[in-house]
């Protein structure tokens, strides 16, 4: 469902972010991307989400060439992407229903289908009895699954997490990747950015690692290291 | 491409306008303040030209022409209403006695004649034929052919008042519109400086909007009916003022200088605050999306 073909990324006056990168996946996989900063791990992400074009190649999404998309096909596009942050983004003064079902009322859903499918997610994340809180009282592990529940309010085919564990204690971040595994069992293509070794290794998933902007490793049932 | 927004989602959008502006009460002020000023100086002149105008037009309708007379004999004068009757396009031609013409002061001047008493006997009025046009736009020539004729001391008619009035009038509007301008200017910059503090508060808001697939104009809209309503206020606030300032102006102008026809308030107000509405969701809109475009990034 996804193909990264010779896709370069060069900043002007830069390093080159990303050489030509070609990566495969298919419906449904769960892949690791891993690699030191700098790799071109969030280049990989703004090329996803269209905040940037590559310089060369070609990124095929559902068998569309996200590189050639008119300005107004790119909303569309990050629809169907969920993302998920580090830092969370939510908005602090908005209550955890509020930031979960604004996903929606953004791609202008129905108040009824808002409704119902906010409760469903939240139930699904575990947060269904905190959706009247401010995220301000939420801890950080209860913050990055409202994000997860934001991020799949509008059941996107494929979710991006980038290092979504980065902000919180090893205990936490695995009920995050708990998750992860349950919404890629449904079916959703998943792509975790991670530095989250011990994670990565126990999971056995595939693996791809970059560095210097290039594949250095693309492994079924990958670990950290090679 | 604008137009694709579901209407109940601009309910969302005005919330959202809504929220910002009462989050930013001072900026809020500050705006709609600077174009209510704005539009009233505007307004002000609006109003004067159309004042000025009116009386233009009363007097360019009247088509009598005075002319003076020296002293003459009754054959003089008979041979002058001959020839005064001779000109082509006057249709009547009537002599006002020295007498008739005080008899008319006194009339004009009403309850007011007071001040003439004592006059009467050293009557200090000339003798005239009162001249008039069979249209308005003949007296001017009526008018100089009639002080070419011997024993015509002086012609007086409403032409050149006309003209001195719709000087003014044009001198009125051409000050009201430069004043404006600038103004106009200044306030729509002050709306976009506003908006841009706006977006500047929403940044966090913005780039999640972005994220989660707003469309570009779903991000603008809020901004945009944010501009629209510091200007439709601002346009409120100044068709306020100036109805209300109109109708004592005119209460009050109208004693004091009974013989100008003042234009009604209904409807040259309600038509005035339709103008300055239609400017002022002018200046909202392109306030706003000057910053829409420099400073949201979507």
């Amino acid at each position: 469902m996804l193909e990264f073909r010779k896709v370069t990324k060069a900043y002007p006056n830069g390093p080159i972010a990303l050489n030509d990168v070609t990566l495969s996946v298919s419906q449904g996989e769960f892949v690791f991307v891993v690699g030191q900063s700098g790799a071109g791990k969030t280049t990989l992400t703004k090329l996803l989400l269209r905040e940037e074009k590559p310089t060369q190649g070609q990124i095929i999404l559902n068998g569309r060439d996200i590189t050639k998309m008119r300005a107004g096909e790119i909303p569309y596009l990050r629809r169907s992407i969920g993302v998920v942050f580090q830092d969370f983004r939510l908005m602090p003064n908005w209550t955890v229903e509020e930031n979960v079902a604004f996903a929606m009322v953004v791609v202008e859903a129905s108040p009824r289908l808002i409704h119902r499918r906010v409760a469903k997610v939240l139930e699904l994340v575990g947060l269904a009895r905190k959706a009247k809180q401010l995220p301000g009282k939420l801890s950080g592990g209860e913050q990055q699954r409202v994000a997860l529940a934001r991020a799949i309010a509008n059941q996107p085919a494929f979710v991006i997490a980038d290092e979504p564990t980065g902000n919180l204690d090893p205990e936490t971040a695995w009920g995050i990747v708990k998750l992860l595994l349950e919404i890629n069992a449904a079916g959703t293509t998943m792509l975790m950015v991670t530095h989250a070794k011990q994670i990565v290794d126990s999971l056995r998933k595939r693996v791809v690692a970059l560095e210097g902007g290039c594949v250095v490793r693309d492994e079924e049932r990958g670990v950290y290291h090679g | 491409m604008f137009t694709m927004v579901k209407p109940r989602t601009f309910g969302y959008f005005f919330q959202s306008a809504g929220s910002s502006l009462v989050r930013n009460s001072w900026m809020t002020l500050a705006s709609i303040g600077t174009v209510a000023v704005a539009l009233l100086v505007l307004g002000v002149f609006m109003l004067l030209a159309v004042n000025v105008g009116a009386m233009a037009a009363q007097v360019e309708e009247q088509v009598e022409l005075t002319a003076y007379l020296a002293d003459l004999n009754n054959q003089q004068r008979a041979q002058l209403e001959a020839e005064l009757k001779a000109i082509p396009g006057v249709a009547l031609v009537t002599f006002v006695s020295r007498e008739e013409a005080w008899q008319r002061l006194l009339e004009w001047y009403g309850d007011d004649r007071g001040f003439l008493a004592g006059w009467e006997d050293d009557n200090p009025l000339r003798e005239a034929f009162a001249l008039r046009a069979d249209s308005a736009f003949r007296v001017g020539e009526i008018a100089a052919a009639v002080a070419r004729l011997r024993g015509v001391e002086e012609v007086i008619h409403g032409r050149e008042i006309v003209e001195q009035l719709l000087a003014i009038t044009r001198a009125v509007r051409l000050v009201g519109i430069g004043l404006m301008a600038g103004l106009a200017l200044a306030s729509t910059f002050i709306i976009a400086n506003t908006i841009r503090i706006t977006v500047f508060a929403r940044r966090r808001e913005i780039s999640i909007m972005r994220y989660v697939g707003a469309t570009a104009w779903f991000v603008r809209w809020p901004f945009i009916i944010e501009g629209l309503v510091l200007g439709l206020i601002g346009a409120v606030v100044a068709s306020s003022v100036l109805a209300w300032g109109y109708y004592f102006a005119v209460r009050s102008l109208a004693a004091a200088i009974p013989f100008w026809p003042f234009v009604a308030p209904w409807p040259l107000l309600q038509r005035l605050a339709l103008a300055l509405l239609a400017l002022g969701a002018l200046i909202g809109v392109v306030g706003s999306g000057m910053s829409v475009r420099r400073y949201l990034d979507v």
